[in-house]
């Protein structure tokens, strides 16, 4: 398993939804891209297909008509699969927190693995969130397999 | 004695089902003669393997030329007399012109006004490897369309809700036309063949009419004309022939013009007959018979397809393919053949009715085989005998899966079939072996293909033909697969329920196709490679050799230029067969996931079939295939096709004045 | 005869073990060039088998249950066909069997009702329309060059190298070397980087190992149309190395400077101008085989 959990690490995968942001993390975030940052550095790539990313990269809010659509792209991730939340509005709503049909921050309807703050965050930022979010990702495998094995013997027994 | 019992049981005894079929009119007896009588004819072919094999190659069988003669042109004026009634009942009078056209040289002919009683040799039924292959071909698959007809008709006629069955007709017919074509491909007289040429034609007409409709009156009166003018063709080529050489046996003619006889008269009656040919085998311009007797019930659509009627239009023209080897007239039907294969592959990706497909895929793959005749090597013959037999396989297998599958849907759309597997998983798997039959490697189908463009790289135009022809193949046919797999996940299939008679026939048809394919080897060499040696062309490469599990291309000394080791592939691909289900276990799917809708599914169900569009609607996902109509449209490309092929024909004749 | 098949299992199975190692590095040499040319730094070489080795290690998700079975066919039409480059079997064959590791990916992609893959799956027959053609006019160049059909001829003794006789052949083949290997202008059966119209068309509904075998079964065809370009000089071999890697690089630059086009223009572009500088060509050779 060595080989392929150090690949995991080099590779991830993103698909990036927006929710309900202003743009100014998109902007951000596709940011990364460019030849300024490159993000293909870490082997980071935006495919844009939710049954091929590792990494689901959300920015703005989550409102009611949205958090369907978000949890479907989430739940046609293939595990193991990490989520990042990009900027204050996907972290917990920033500014529109209170408006009448935001639900609030990604967190409220799935599990974030890592939060990345700022209005908006800096693209040195994201991309470190990206990079922390692959550490998870590898955990998250191991204790994958664990429970198969658990589940395997369980079934033995 | 044997032979003679042989010959007999061949002709006759679906003559005598066929009168039984109509005169007792009970279903349970028509099956059970339907059966018997088919059982037979297997056993007629097996016995006609045995004895071809032991005397060597060519199987003498003289008969009282004089008596039969005689009652041969009694039935031809018969025959002529009912064709004339229907032109006249019918009030067509292009066919009326064209009976009389036929009738009249007839009359003078064998009449003996033109040169005296012709001399009718005794040697009357010579069968050699070719006729061979044409008689399995027409007691195998024939009487297993007939088994299969059995059950559909029955279905057919509940549909059409008729009071009173047609059926003993109908099956008259199916036999009288196995009948005829038994004696026409082992015929050596060749104005006996032109008696049977005309009963095919009259069978076809009366079946393609069998439904009775105005359309199908219709389609069948086109059938009838077109393949009239080719009978025109064929019975002024026998006067000539008979005007030079005095004689009317096929194998004297084919030794003479061999022997410098191909001068004077002669070239233009062989394109006359190459002319009949390509009638009956609907080349382009002649292809909109075939397509119009697509109204006829399935089993006759797969009857004309796959194994009788186009097939003696091909026979002839490979049967008279060392004739006229190596000479212009050879370079043009080549061209015929070729243009048919690409104009007809073409067409055919703009088709979405399943029927259509399949006939625009028979007219091309007819095509091919002219073509191969035409290009005249060793190979080539070899490739054309090769997909005589393939074709007429998988084409026989495929009208009947579409048949079975449009009893079912109601439908023969090709777009109508998506998800097939979910209710008809034993047709949808049979249908599908029987389109890879068609398309992939190492099956006989594509081994005939390349075969064909390896002999034709001496041709640039007609290779060119070839090669855009059999990329356009590989389109239309991967869509409609493509089309009939399409399935989302179900957790458990279960064969359908179907007439018993139906499914036997499927599954015979199947292991039929895969016999030939596995087989290629031991079929090249013990059937078709004796006859290409004995037809002693003069292409100096050595030309075919199975050998080493496969197919090789031999070129001058014996030096491989090119092969395909089939059996060995099989073996592989069978125990990949074996080897993906293991695999299966282990990459089985942890989790069903329902397609990409960019996450805007209705809700989890697996097969992903609704999505939200704007405005909370919720609308019906519909993938379809792309059908370039705008490129290939039947209305576009048909009209000038025909032009085409129309003025290729007419180049042929202004050669062989 | 026992020694020749035990030679020529060993040189398969090193060829079907090398292969997808120099497939995918190439493949990670492309995608270094590609981020250079674009001013980027790029990703390591070995950033394909990562992704590979990551691919695999994913969970297992399907649509329905036969995706697998058209990956596998997909997958081993193609092992077939260099196997049968490298024991230098009948090059016409190899094409067609090529061809139907193509027909089974487009058959996996069918199989499933998913808009996006379906349109992919089309585009790529359109796409195998257009080049079929030119290959196999390809095969008949060589024919006619070399009086044989099998890839052994092309190595013999009397021939010389192919490029001679073939330039605008080989021009062609070049040209529906961008077709096959997806690149631009012609990448829209699935294209390289996602989140356009087609999501990634032909490949949308594949992940996990299914995809890494997409992505091996990628390495394979490389390093069989470098080996076809390769026959092109083949002797000596190192000549057509070289000019294989060249074409490659060339294949990268076209893929960088351009953008794509529509199937319609596709379809006539290459007919015109594969299939025609082909024929032109095999028109000569065969003008002059008849002198
Ligand atoms: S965090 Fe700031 S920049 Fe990002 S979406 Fe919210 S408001 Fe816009």
């Amino acid at each position: 398993m060595g080989v392929i959990s150090k690949s995991r690490k080099k590779s991830p995968w993103v698909i990036h939804y927006d929710c309900t942001s202003c743009n100014g993390c998109d902007i951000e975030t596709l940011a990364c891209l460019t030849p300024m940052y490159d993000v293909e550095r870490f082997g980071i790539i935006n495919v844009g297909n939710p049954k091929h990313a590792d990494v689901l990269v959300v920015t703005g809010s989550v409102n009611k008509r949205n958090v369907r659509v978000l949890k479907n792209i989430y739940n046609q991730m293939p595990e193991p699969k990490a989520v990042v939340a990009v900027g204050a509005c996907a972290c917990t709503g920033g500014i529109f927190k209170e408006c009448y049909n935001v639900l609030g921050g990604v967190e409220n309807v799935l599990p974030v693995d890592v939060f990345v703050p700022g209005c908006c965050p800096r693209p040195e930022a994201i991309i470190d969130g990206i990079v922390l979010a692959m550490d998870k990702l590898d955990e998250k495998a191991k204790k994958m397999k664990e429970e198969k094995k658990k589940a395997n013997q369980s079934v033995k027994v | 004695m044997n032979e003679y019992l042989l010959l007999t049981v061949a002709i006759l005894l679906p003559a005598f089902s066929a009168l039984l079929c109509y005169a007792l009119r009970n279903k349970a007896v028509r099956s059970f003669i339907v059966v018997l009588t088919s059982l037979a004819m297997f056993g007629v072919a097996g016995g006609f393997v045995n004895l071809l094999l032991a005397s060597g190659g060519t199987l003498k069988i003289g008969v009282d030329a004089h008596i039969i003669g005689w009652v041969i042109k009694v039935l031809d004026l018969l025959l002529m007399g009912y064709i004339l009634y229907i032109g006249f009942t019918l009030r067509k009078y292009l066919v009326v012109v064209l009976t009389f056209l036929q009738l009249i040289p007839l009359i003078l002919f064998e009449g003996g006004l033109l040169f005296g009683t012709p001399h009718e040799s005794e040697i009357a039924f010579v069968i050699d490897y070719l006729s061979l292959i044409m008689i399995l071909l027409v007691s195998i698959i024939g009487p297993i369309i007939t088994i299969f007809a059995t059950g559909y008709m029955e279905e057919h006629e509940h549909h059409l809700g008729l009071k009173k069955s047609k059926q003993p007709r109908f099956f008259m017919i199916l036999f009288i036309f196995l009948a005829a074509m038994n004696a026409l491909v082992m015929t050596d007289n060749i104005s006996w063949m032109y008696f049977f040429w005309e009963v095919t034609t009259l069978c076809s007409f009366l079946l393609i009419s069998h439904d009775g409709n105005s359309e199908s009156v219709k389609n069948a009166l086109r059938a009838l004309w077109i393949n009239l003018s080719g009978g025109v063709a064929f019975i002024s080529a026998i006067i000539a022939i008979y005007s030079v050489y005095g004689s009317l046996s096929i194998t004297e003619i084919i030794e003479k013009t061999k022997t410098g006889g191909f001068v004077g008269i002669i070239p233009l009656a062989i394109g006359l007959l190459c002319f009949a040919g390509f009638t009956k085998s609907a080349q382009f311009p002649f292809q909109s018979w075939l397509l119009g007797a697509m109204v006829a019930p399935t089993p006759v659509s797969a009857l004309l397809h796959s194994s009788t009627m186009v097939k003696a239009g091909v026979y002839l023209v490979v049967r008279f393919a060392p004739a006229y080897a190596n000479t212009m007239l050879a370079n043009i039907v080549a061209v015929v053949g070729a243009f048919t294969f690409l104009a007809g592959s073409a067409i055919a990706i703009s088709q979405s009715n399943g029927k259509r497909v399949l006939a625009y895929s028979t007219i091309a793959n007819l095509g091919l085989i002219i073509c191969c005749a035409g290009i005249g090597s060793k190979v080539a013959i070899g490739a054309a005998i090769l997909l005589m037999i393939f074709h007429a396989v998988s084409k026989g297998l495929l009208f009947l899966c579409v048949g079975t599958i449009e009893q079912e849907i109601g439908s023969r759309d090709i777009e109508d079939m998506q998800g097939l597997a979910k209710r008809m998983p034993f047709t949808t798997f049979v249908i599908v072996v029987g389109m890879i039959s068609m398309l992939l490697p190492p099956f006989g189908v594509l081994i005939t293909k390349w075969l064909a463009i390896e002999a034709s790289v001496n041709s640039p135009l007609v290779l060119l033909c070839i090669v855009l022809g059999s990329a356009f193949t590989v389109v239309f046919w991967s869509k409609w697969i493509g089309i009939i797999l399409t399935m989302s996940y179900k957790n458990s299939y279960k064969a359908e329920k179907l007439d018993f008679s139906v499914r036997s026939a499927l599954s015979l048809l199947l292991v039929g196709a895969l016999a030939a394919s596995v087989l290629i080897m031991p079929l090249y060499n013990i059937f078709i490679a004796p006859h290409i040696n004995s037809l002693n062309l003069a292409d100096k490469a050595a030309g075919l050799a199975g050998s080493n599990g496969g197919v090789w291309l031999q070129g001058v000394g014996n030096i491989t230029t090119g092969g395909f080791a089939a059996i060995p592939v099989f073996l592989l691909l069978f125990a990949l067969m074996l080897l993906i289900p293991y695999f299966m276990r282990k990459t089985k799917a942890e989790r069903i996931k329902p397609p990409y809708l960019c996450g805007e599914n209705v809700d989890n169900d697996v097969r992903g079939l609704q999505f939200i569009s704007p405005a909370d609607k919720v609308d019906v996902v519909v993938v379809r295939n792309y059908y370039l109509t705008g490129m290939f449209g039947e209305g576009n490309l048909t009209l000038w096709c025909n032009a085409l092929a129309g003025a290729i024909i007419l180049v042929m004749f202004g050669v062989v004045i | 005869m026992g020694n020749n098949l035990v030679q020529n299992i060993i040189i398969a199975v090193i060829w079907i073990v090398a292969a997808p190692i120099l497939g995918g590095i190439l493949s990670g040499i492309d995608r270094k060039i590609t981020a250079r040319m674009q001013n980027r730094f790029g990703p390591p070489i070995m950033q394909p088998f990562y992704d590979f080795f990551k691919l695999l290690g994913k969970e297992r998700i399907t649509v329905n249950q036969t995706q697998m079975v058209y990956v596998m066919g997909h997958l081993f039409f193609a092992i077939a066909s260099l196997v049968m480059l490298v024991l230098k079997q009948d090059l016409l064959m190899l094409m067609f069997i090529l061809a139907f590791s193509t027909v089974s990916l487009i058959m996996g992609a069918m199989s499933v009702r998913s808009p996006y893959s379906k349109i992919g799956a089309q585009r790529e027959i359109i796409q195998m329309m257009a080049y079929e053609p030119v290959l196999i006019l390809m095969v008949v160049g060589v024919y006619l060059t070399t009086k044989s059909f099998m890839i052994s001829s092309v190595f013999s003794e009397s021939t010389g190298p192919l490029l001679y006789n073939l330039p605008l052949v080989f021009f062609a083949f070049l040209y529906v070397l961008t077709i096959k290997l997806r690149k631009s202008p012609f990448d829209f059966s699935t294209s390289h980087h996602g989140h356009q119209e087609l999501i990634k068309g032909l490949t949308t509904e594949f992940s996990g190992p299914q995809l890494a075998l997409i992505e091996l079964t990628h390495w394979y065809d490389l390093i069989i149309l470098l080996g076809l370009i390769t026959l092109f000089f083949a002797k000596p071999i190192w000549v057509g190395i070289i000019i294989a890697l060249v074409s490659y690089f060339l294949e990268l630059v076209i893929d960088n400077i351009s953008a794509r086009v529509t199937w319609r223009w596709m379809i006539k572009a290459t007919w015109l101008i594969g299939i025609g500088a082909a024929m032109i060509n095999i028109v000569w050779l065969y003008l002059k085989m008849k002198v």
